[in-house]
């Protein structure tokens, strides 16, 4: 197996409250190549956000803990680094951007100060030499007047710029991996597309790989190359981004896909919504985590966890669902090689 | 076909049929409680909280039921045990009621030395006649040649030199005056007697001490005062008696201080307790006629607020007080209380308001005046319960203030009149007699300390139980 | 920031009239005369006392020679100390306090800072379950408690010594102030530590903190830079109020320490009815806080520029 540039195996994350243990990421494992986008889907809760901030260390610990899984940047294992040793590749290999950049930033620091902060941490250069550098990187996310802007606080910027200066901050090092977590979801549906529409530009001008966490399929397939669907701590499907939206193997990508607005086919359809919410992670269910939501569940699936069922050679396109076992029924719109033809 | 990457179960032909579903896809997470039951759940595992709230109790077990089981007047004087520290009941020995003594003098011996000297021995023979008795403590010695007087002091420790001799008590003016009596408050304990002899009036370099100790006494007239004894019993000079009980020990006047304790609880507490009360509910009403009309009225209500606010607050408890008047014979528990009501509403009063503006533009008060429900229904069903544990929070923090603020004002004699007692004028009376008798001040300050003390933790638990953003947070 | 400290100052102005008048009106209750205080006076010297100090005129214009003299900032001569201004008492008196005062507001506020910020970093640890538990103390016992324990303190010390380490009462030297101004900031010490812990814990859970770590930043200059900046913004809102909370409790640290101060003052002459002197201290102190808000509430606004730039 060729080495990836990011290898995560098997991540588990669990968080101790006073009900127990929350089990909130069960045995993750994906990848990430130089300069592809991997998107990882799902809904609230379901686990996105805490797989990514444990990979970057930043789950509060305690209540938060990993409890095994190991992640791999350019073969190097990054979980559970001691700050020191975590810090050469935070910023530097990886940057991250956040949900929510209204309270992302600090609020009594200028914008230019945050992001000069990074360049001086680790590329150890003047103030003065920083100072310049955080203004570039604000033209380069295209904030008019950068350099009147650098001297601003936050709560002078307005959400999408502020978003623009996180991504300028996350941008400062040149890092290989940009790990957005929901980038847009605090922002107006306009101002989305310009973020999104930045962040490709920026891709594809450094060659850097990001990592979005997102629950909008709309922006999923603008922006994936490949798709990890995340339900209840578990990755259900994964594939490219075509396979997951035209052959999607798993009931869960189907209900998300049905509840999502199209404005091309189908337009008088009413939009189907997944009937109840996820499973409860204090004690998650022994079998399918989607049993009790699925519309084709069957008796196996309650005590039995399904295993990965892999369509292709190259192991990119997997599901977890007994429905793709060889003896299972067939079902019209989930995708089931080689049930295509028994009709 | 699909390729199971671990595959360690092997199903059979009927594990594809369809699943009957029999539960509700709509499975709740965890046991559904109440906003209270939650409070008091995580209420309950706060043992600070907890214990506190058990102090709490007793307290108002100590104060309320504590004068039933410990019935002393707590402004009788007990002239026989002023000041005591805390002690087992005493024995006191009845002695004659007292009665002027001659004091010795020696007829064949000069009134004034003969010649000056430069020096002279020391006092001998210095000794105590009759049983020493709290009434009274007589010395005698032996005359000094070339003495002209003899002055006498009193240590509570062994001198070490001249110069710590302790107390001058005072003395005789004349060499052959050979004796002295100590009545000056004496107490049950050793005391170090030192004899000086003068030339009449300096002091030569010369004494010699003595150590005594006075037994606790009582006359028998006064014992039967005070009840102890009746009049027609047996008991006869010599002979020893009990004395009161004071479990906590006296105060400067002798009064019961466990008594006093509870009668300055009552004090106290009744100040700590209905102040908050009555300015809170003043503050409820204020703050939510403001918050829930708005608008001028509530910009001119809050301006008032402000205003009040700015006042220094225990300048203007001082004020108050003298200005509501104490009478004579008055305690001046009232004037306190109102001024304290007067001054202290305008944080609850501005507290509810922004509650009850932040809870009108909520969304469920939205969907509720949608729904049809009515001004009174919204107020009772939604408004008050949510307003309910910011406001208890409140109360439960405002009594510490309402306490430090009459045991302040007490302290520095603005507070309640003595001969009441309260928690705060008893530190008042104690902190003068601070260094020789430190009971006297310790026992109210460490209740003045527990009370607030278990209310800032009680407050403390309640606050981070009501929180809900604490709720979402475990 | 020009045209907020205009405001501030103008709201100021208001608030001391409002303080001037609310104490014009209590003073009026008072039941007792103070001109009856120790003797009998005749009528004719009763008429001549009552033409000195104003009191034969009705109230209203009492009260406006009254707003008036305020305005001039004359309080008037004092009834117990005939030929001495209230101008002058303050004048003799206040700087001890002020002196007092300022130590000890210094002094709490260095401590709560400190302190919580070590109890935050060390959290559920030994050192913050210690400060934590005297933090607890010092929140519950009142002040003259602590003003007693410190002399006696002294007294000990003193004694144990042999020698004269730190006065036990007075007025005057450096070492004279150090132990009150101690006992005198220990209650606040204690609130602000409490504030600043939590606050610190609340800081540690925003999202620019995350951000810092994501972005590779070291633990120690996350502390400083980001999370100590702006922990310590709301111990300075709660400033104001602990200054004057200090101020007034500054009374019974001058009383058992027997300090020279104006608290002392004020209290001997409510003891004996001293209008003017009541007067004029109560509005003074008022007016002096009411700055002390402002200038904290400028100050907050140079620390955050939410507040600055708004």
């Amino acid at each position: 197996m060729t080495e990836h540039l990011l290898q995560v195996t098997d991540l588990e994350v669990e968080f101790s409250t006073y009900g127990g243990d929350v089990k909130a990421v069960r045995g993750v494992s994906f990848h990430v190549d130089p300069g592809e986008t991997l998107a990882i889907v799902g809904e609230s809760g379901c686990g996105k956000s805490v797989t990514v901030q444990s990979l970057m260390g930043i789950i509060p610990m305690p209540p938060g803990r990993i409890t095994g899984g190991s992640a791999l940047l350019r073969g190097k294992e990054i979980l559970g680094l001691p700050p020191r040793q975590a810090n050469r590749f935070r910023g530097v290999e990886v940057g991250m951007i956040f949900q929510d950049p209204m309270t992302s930033l600090n609020p009594t620091m200028t914008i230019g100060d945050q992001i000069s902060e990074t360049l001086m941490v680790h590329r150890n250069v003047s103030y003065r030499e920083a100072s310049r550098r955080a203004v570039e990187l604000l033209e380069r996310t295209r904030i008019p007047e950068a350099k009147n802007r650098a001297r601003q606080y936050p709560f002078e910027f307005s959400g999408g710029m502020l978003q623009r200066a996180m991504i300028a901050q996350s941008l400062a090092c040149s890092p290989s991996i940009l790990i957005a977590d929901e980038p847009t979801t605090a922002l107006d549906v306009t101002i989305q597309s310009q973020i999104l529409e930045l962040m490709s530009e920026l891709k594809r001008a450094e060659n850097m790989s990001i990592i979005l966490i997102t629950h909008d399929l709309a922006v999923v397939a603008r922006m994936a190359d490949r798709v990890a669907v995340m339900y209840a701590g578990q990755i259900v499907e994964s594939g490219t981004v075509d396979e997951i939206f035209y052959e999607s193997a798993h009931p869960y990508t189907l209900g998300l896909k049905d509840a999502m607005p199209s404005n091309r086919e189908q337009r008088d359809k009413n939009l189907m919504p997944i009937l109840g919410s996820p499973p409860d992670l204090f004690d998650p269910p022994k079998g399918c985590s989607y049993y009790a939501r699925c519309p084709f569940a069957m008796q196996v699936c309650k005590p039995k966890m399904p295993p990965r069922f892999t369509f292709d050679s190259d192991h990119s396109h997997y599901a977890r669902c007994w429905l793709q076992h060889d003896d299972a029924p067939h079902e019209e719109r989930l995708f089931q090689q080689g049930k295509r033809d028994v009709d | 076909m699909a390729e199971a990457t671990t595959d360690p179960y092997l199903p059979t032909a009927t594990d594809f049929s369809p699943a009957v579903t029999e539960e509700s896809i709509e499975q709740l997470a965890r046991p559904s409680l109440s906003y209270w039951q939650d409070a008091w759940r995580r209420l309950k595992k706060n043992t600070r909280a907890i214990i506190s709230l058990y102090i709490i109790v007793g307290l108002a077990l100590f104060t309320l039921a504590g004068p039933l089981v410990w019935q002393v007047d707590p402004a009788l004087q007990d002239l026989n045990q002023i000041s005591q520290p805390p002690a087992l009941p005493r024995d006191a020995v009845v002695v004659e009621t007292y009665a002027r003594w001659p004091g010795v003098v020696i007829e064949d011996f000069p009134i004034e030395p003969d010649e000056y000297v430069d020096s002279v021995p020391a006092p001998e023979n210095v000794r105590v006649v009759e049983a020493p008795s709290t009434q009274r403590v007589r010395l005698v010695w032996d005359p000094v040649t070339g003495a002209g007087g003899y002055n006498v002091y009193r240590n509570q420790r062994a001198p070490h030199s001249i110069n710590d001799l302790g107390l001058p008590l005072g003395g005789t003016m004349a060499g052959n005056e050979v004796s002295f009596e100590d009545r000056l408050s004496l107490e049950q304990r050793v005391y170090y007697y030192s004899v000086v002899p003068t030339d009449g009036f300096d002091e030569f370099d010369t004494w010699t001490t003595i150590e005594v100790t006075p037994l606790l006494s009582i006359t028998r007239a006064d014992a039967v005062a005070r009840g102890l004894i009746a009049e027609d019993s047996e008991v006869s000079d010599g002979d020893k008696i009990k004395l009161e009980f004071h479990p906590l020990g006296t105060d400067y006047l002798g009064r019961d201080m466990l008594a006093r304790l509870m009668e300055g609880a009552r004090i106290s507490l009744f100040i700590g307790i209905c102040a908050p009360f009555l300015y809170v509910l003043f503050g409820i009403l204020y703050g939510g006629f403001a918050g829930y009309f708005g608008g001028q009225f509530d910009q001119l209500l809050m301006r008032f607020a402000d205003f009040v606010v700015a006042l220094p607050f225990l300048l203007f408890m001082i004020l108050f007080k003298i200005a509501f008047g104490i009478g004579p014979g008055e305690s001046g528990i009232i004037p306190m209380l109102i001024a304290l009501v007067l001054l202290g509403w305008p944080a609850t009063a501005r507290l509810v308001r922004g509650q009850v503006l932040q809870i009108r533009e909520q969304g469920y008060i939205q969907a509720a005046r949608l729904l049809g429900g009515k001004h009174h229904y919204l107020v009772i069903r939604h408004i008050i319960p949510n307003t309910m544990g910011v406001i208890l929070v409140t109360l439960t923090f405002s009594v510490p203030t309402a306490i430090f603020t009459e045991a302040f004002l007490s302290f520095i004699g603005m507070g309640v009149a003595p001969p009441t007692p309260s928690w705060g004028s008893m530190c008042n009376e104690g902190v003068k007699t601070m260094l020789s008798h430190p009971h006297e001040l310790v026992f109210p300050a460490m209740f003045i300390s527990i009370t607030v003390l278990a209310f800032n933790l009680l407050g403390d638990g309640l606050t981070e139980a009501l929180d809900s953003r604490m709720r979402s947070r475990e | 920031m020009l045209n907020y400290t205009f405001k501030r100052l103008f709201q100021g102005v208001i608030t001391v009239w409002f303080i001037a008048t609310a104490t014009f009106i209590a003073m009026h209750n008072v039941p007792g005369d103070p001109l009856m205080n120790d003797k009998a006076v005749s009528a004719e010297i009763r008429r001549n006392l009552e033409r000195k100090y104003g009191l034969d005129k009705p109230v209203h214009e009492q009260y406006f020679i009254f707003l008036g003299n305020m305005l001039k900032g004359d309080f008037g001569i004092s009834f117990t100390q005939q030929n001495r201004k209230v101008n002058d008492i303050i004048r003799d008196h206040f700087p001890v306090s002020a002196t007092l005062g300022v130590l000890a507001v210094v002094f709490a506020t260095i401590g709560g800072v400190l302190w919580g910020a070590l109890t935050a970093l060390y959290r559920n640890r030994l050192p913050d379950i210690i400060i934590m538990f005297l933090v607890i103390l010092g929140i519950s016992v009142p002040s003259f408690v602590f003003a007693a324990l410190g002399q006696l303190l002294l007294v000990n010390i003193n004694s144990w010594t042999g020698q004269s380490i730190l006065p036990v009462a007075g007025w005057g030297t450096f070492g004279h102030m150090l132990m009150p101004a101690l006992v005198l900031g220990l209650g606040t010490m204690a609130l602000l530590t409490r504030l600043m812990r939590s606050s610190m814990l609340e800081v540690v859970n925003e999202d620019y903190i995350k951000t810092a770590r994501a972005k590779g930043l070291s633990p120690t200059r996350i502390f400083f830079r980001h999370q100590l900046r702006n922990a310590i913004l709301p111990v300075i809102t709660v400033l104001g109020p602990q200054i004057a909370a200090i101020t007034t409790g500054g009374f019974v640290v001058e009383l058992v320490f027997a300090i020279p101060g104006l608290g002392r003052y004020f209290v001997q002459a409510v003891q004996q009815l001293d209008y003017t002197v009541i007067m004029g201290t109560t509005v003074f102190y008022g007016a002096f806080l009411v700055l002390m808000v402002i200038i904290v509430d400028i100050l907050y606004g140079l620390v955050d520029p939410r507040v600055r730039l708004q």
